[in-house]
């Protein structure tokens, strides 16, 4: 019994030391770029953590780093690598977003949540082409995603750009040209933010911070999928089919069947990852809509261990370190480039960290058999 | 005579665990000395000792009497120590003299004088009686003749010493007799072998002094001429072993499993089936001989409705399974013991507790769709481990942990938990230590004497003849001979699984 103590502890440390490794080490870049470590450092977690709408951008920022980070996760637990998510969260947004534009009139507890699903729909389009050519074909599912990310970028850029968009935009005479951009959504589609419901706590924060609640129905499908892989049966086997599909088949279990849910509900999470910014901050869907969410996913589901809770405290890494740059940026002048190069080193020393644990308590556990 | 190789107090720790503690034994000129012992006793860390890829922590090593340190293999056969591999390291595509000098060959100017080569490899052959086509691909030889090539390797390399790890695993009856007339020639010409194996017939046969270990220790060492089978069974176990199964008359039942004419094209990593017929009934044990690779998997996969098949009948229960999926194969009532229990039979990284129920956690006791009744199966595991004599620290630990035996005996409680009425075991002592391998096949007994139909398959003759009712003889994918074990003399089973008799119309 004291040695799965000592088993849970060693978990718990783990990260802890690799990230403060990882900042030791990232000094080194500080320092070569003429700064004082201390004091970026210092200023970063001043600026982030020492003001309520830092906070709140922190939570912000992690929020779609939470549903992309399930959403690869689950597709490594059954032994899949979806790197899909990019082009997935990209036709689940557009999805919303021609809900969100299309109808009005709608209340919105019909409207939202038709554009969620809507979303979560087109993840699952998207996914089920490079699965069903997986399943049937036996096509690599990391050639065809990858292939499928720069068609639904392509795609929606022609979608947006093209046939639906906004032409109706009042642009003043003489002052440049329309942007390309869907219509705006009705205001029916919009998820409201946390405003209101952190107020009561007294915690008021300001109007250009776009938290909202898809931040708390992030956490609570960590908690769902916490809950489906170690609770019920389809869990069970989507991790049996995830570490020995052979075994699996041999049992009785179809490793195909259970590739094909696993990676649909994969994408059906892929779907929900751009809602946050979509249906908030932007309210239209435009060029600019952020790219690489579900390639930092990937990051966000490694350092997460592919665990739902380790995910959320991943995402919310990412979104302070995110923070803290805009901070040093702002303040010292330190370029954001120097962040992410920290966010690389980070997640390094995160799995050879975790890698040299697991090892360890492989060894631990033998002792104990 | 000469002592050629004496060990002194060698002792090896690796953490957690004393593989060798204080070994010494010697080996004289002109002997074959045997190492006996069960999984895990030591023998390989003794002989990776031997030939220099472990170093000890204590003791030490005399070649011909004089103190030496070996730093690797290429250092021990520079010594004249040579090992024999179980599993062969030959290149199919090159012929056999290709592969003997392969690594040695000795290329002045960079050009092999492949003819200065093939003499010398001709002359070894002549001096000790092997009879090998040097011309031939190694892809095209029998396994016994790969395994001369082996042997050929290591004497080409001048070895005194020869390690035979398990030389006999892959043999016929027909090939382990020739394989033990070349030994015998080795040994006359002075060479010493030590030979590592677990089948004591045949280790009371070709040696001259045998050294039993027991969990890193050495118990003794006896002269084969002066000991039986049974006392190096107990040295081995530390207590008596049964080796006659206890096997009451039992009246057959219905037919449970009936193959008719069964087809299946082979391809690259398949082979073929030709019209295979069997049927077992119940309170039978039907057990299939052959060489392995003759097709056996290939039908144990048909009639778990892994492998489709291209023609004839599976019937199981009188039902056939054409078009069902293994999930509900299983419902049906078969219990499925797969050959290779780290890759087929069980998931390595989950817990016991979840293993227990792999391919059962859909039943109605173990879950409904939304919950796995954790607790429950939890409990069954425990009830399992106890019934089934599982030694382990934790049913939470990952079943990688576990000995091989212990990691067969969940598979066998999970195949076993269900009632099934018919069970395909398919190499079901494989790697297996003597102790487990009784429980095993005191259980498969069991099943049948409650009259459940086991099909059992096994590249250990021995283990066919013993435990089965009747036993059919498989070659390239047919059923060539069907009989009751003492109707046939070793001789010629031998001969059937080679392919030399042939039977038409069995089954």
């Amino acid at each position: 019994m004291n040695k799965r103590f000592k088993i849970i502890l060693l978990q718990l440390l783990t990260p802890i030391v690799a990230i403060l490794f990882a900042v030791v080490l990232s000094s080194v870049l500080i320092v070569a770029i003429g700064k004082s470590p201390i004091e970026v450092y210092q200023t970063m977690i001043e600026f982030s953590l020492g003001r309520a709408d830092s906070v709140g951008a922190i939570l912000f920022n992690a929020t779609p780093l939470i549903f992309s980070g399930l959403a690869v996760a689950l597709s490594f637990k059954v032994g899949l690598f979806n790197i899909g998510v990019e082009g997935q969260y990209f036709i689940g947004a557009f999805f919303a977003a021609f809900v969100g534009f299309t109808f009005t009139g709608l209340p919105a507890f019909i409207h939202l949540p038709l554009a969620i699903l809507a979303a979560m729909v087109g993840g699952v389009l998207w996914a089920f082409v490079p699965i069903y050519l997986k399943v049937r074909r036996g096509v690599h599912e990391v050639i065809s995603t990858i292939m499928l990310n720069y068609i639904a970028y392509s795609l929606i850029h022609y979608l947006i750009a093209d046939l639906f968009m906004d032409r109706n935009q009042k642009v003043p005479e003489g002052l440049g040209s329309p942007l390309i951009r869907t219509p705006h959504f009705a205001e029916s589609a919009l998820m409201p933010k946390l405003h209101g419901f952190l107020s009561f706590f007294g915690i008021d924060l300001p109007n250009y911070v776009y938290l909202n609640w898809f931040f708390v129905i992030g956490l609570l499908l960590a908690v769902g999928m916490y809950y489906l892989l170690w609770h019920t049966p389809f869990g069970y086997e989507i991790r049996a089919v995830g570490s020995n599909p052979k075994a699996s088949e041999a049992a009785g279990i179809s490793p195909n069947k259970i590739y094909f849910k696993g990676f649909l509900l994969s994408g059906a999470i892929a779907g929900l990852i751009g809602l946050s910014h979509l249906l908030s901050f932007y309210g239209y869907m435009d060029l600019d809509f952020p790219k690489n969410f579900g390639f930092n996913g990937i990051a966000v589901a490694l350092m997460g261990n592919n665990n739902p809770f380790g995910i959320v405290l991943a995402a919310l890494l990412f979104g302070f370190l995110n923070r803290g740059a805009e901070g040093v940026q702002t303040f010292m002048g330190v370029p954001m480039e120097t962040i992410v190069i920290m966010q690389g080193i980070i997640i390094l020393s995160v799995v050879v960290a975790a890698n040299i644990l697991g090892r360890y308590v492989k060894r631990l556990e033998k002792k104990e058999a | 005579m000469e002592k050629v190789l004496e060990l002194k107090g060698i002792t090896k720790r690796f953490p957690g665990l004393v593989a060798n503690d204080n070994i010494s034994f010697d080996a004289l000129r002109g002997e074959v000395h045997a190492l006996v012992g069960e999984n895990g006793a030591g023998k390989s860390t003794l002989m990776k000792i031997i030939t220099g890829l472990y170093q000890p922590d204590e003791g030490e090593m005399f070649l011909k009497g004089e103190k030496v340190k070996i730093n690797g293999p290429r250092d021990a056969i520079a010594k004249g120590i040579g090992m024999v591999h179980q599993h062969f390291m030959l290149i199919n595509r090159f012929n056999v003299v290709q592969n003997i000098i392969l690594g040695y060959e000795n290329s002045p100017g960079g050009v092999i004088d492949f003819d200065k080569a093939k003499k010398k490899v001709e002359e070894l052959c002549e001096l000790y009686d092997f009879k090998l086509d040097l011309n031939a691909q190694v892809g095209d030889l029998s396994v016994g003749h790969q395994q001369r090539v082996e042997i050929l390797k290591v004497l080409y390399r001048g070895a005194e010493i020869l390690i035979l790890d398990e030389p006999t695993a892959v043999l016929t009856p027909q090939e382990v007799k020739e394989l033990f007339v070349n030994l015998r020639k080795l040994k006359q010409e002075g060479k010493t072998i030590l030979f590592i194996s677990h089948k004591l017939d045949e280790v009371l046969e070709i040696s001259d002094r045998i050294t039993v270990l027991r969990r890193g220790k050495v118990i003794g060492t006896v002269k084969a001429s002066e000991t039986s089978k049974k006392q190096l069974a107990e040295m081995m176990v530390g207590r008596p072993v049964l080796f006659r199964l206890e096997k009451p008359i039992v009246k057959t039942g219905d037919v449970i499993l009936e193959v008719r004419n069964l087809k299946v094209k082979g391809s690259i990593d398949r082979h073929q089936l030709n019209n295979l017929s069997l049927s077992i009934r119940a309170g039978e044990i039907y057990g299939i001989a052959g060489v392995e690779g003759n097709g056996q998997r290939e039908l144990v996969e048909a009639i778990m409705g892994l492998l489709p098949y291209d023609g004839g009948e599976i019937l199981i229960k009188g039902k056939s399974n054409k078009g069902l999926d293994t999930r509900a194969i299983r419902e049906t009532g078969v219990g499925y013991i797969p050959e290779d229990r780290h890759q087929r039979g069980l998931v390595l990284p989950m817990t016991v507790w979840e293993n227990m129920v792999l391919g059962l956690e859909r039943k109605p006791e173990y879950s409904r769709w939304w919950k796995l009744f954790r607790d429950k199966i939890k409990s069954l595991t425990s009830k399992k481990v106890e019934e089934f004599d599982i030694r382990l620290g934790s049913i939470e630990l990952a079943i990688r942990n576990l000995s091989g035996g212990n990691q067969q005996k969940v598979i066998l409680a999970r195949e076993l938990s269900y009632e099934p009425d018919l069970i395909i075991a398919a190499q079901p002592v494989r790697g297996l230590d003597i102790g487990a391998i009784e429980f095993v096949h005191k259980k498969l007994i069991e099943a049948r004497n409650n009259g459940k139909a086991v099909l059992l398959i096994s590249a250990d003759l021995e283990e066919v003849l013993s435990l089965s009712d009747r036993v059919g003889i498989m070659y390239n994918g047919e059923i060539v001979k069907e009989f009751v074990p003492g109707e046939l003399e070793l001789e010629e089973i031998g001969q059937y699984m080679l392919g030399a008799h042939k039977e038409v119309g069995v089954g």
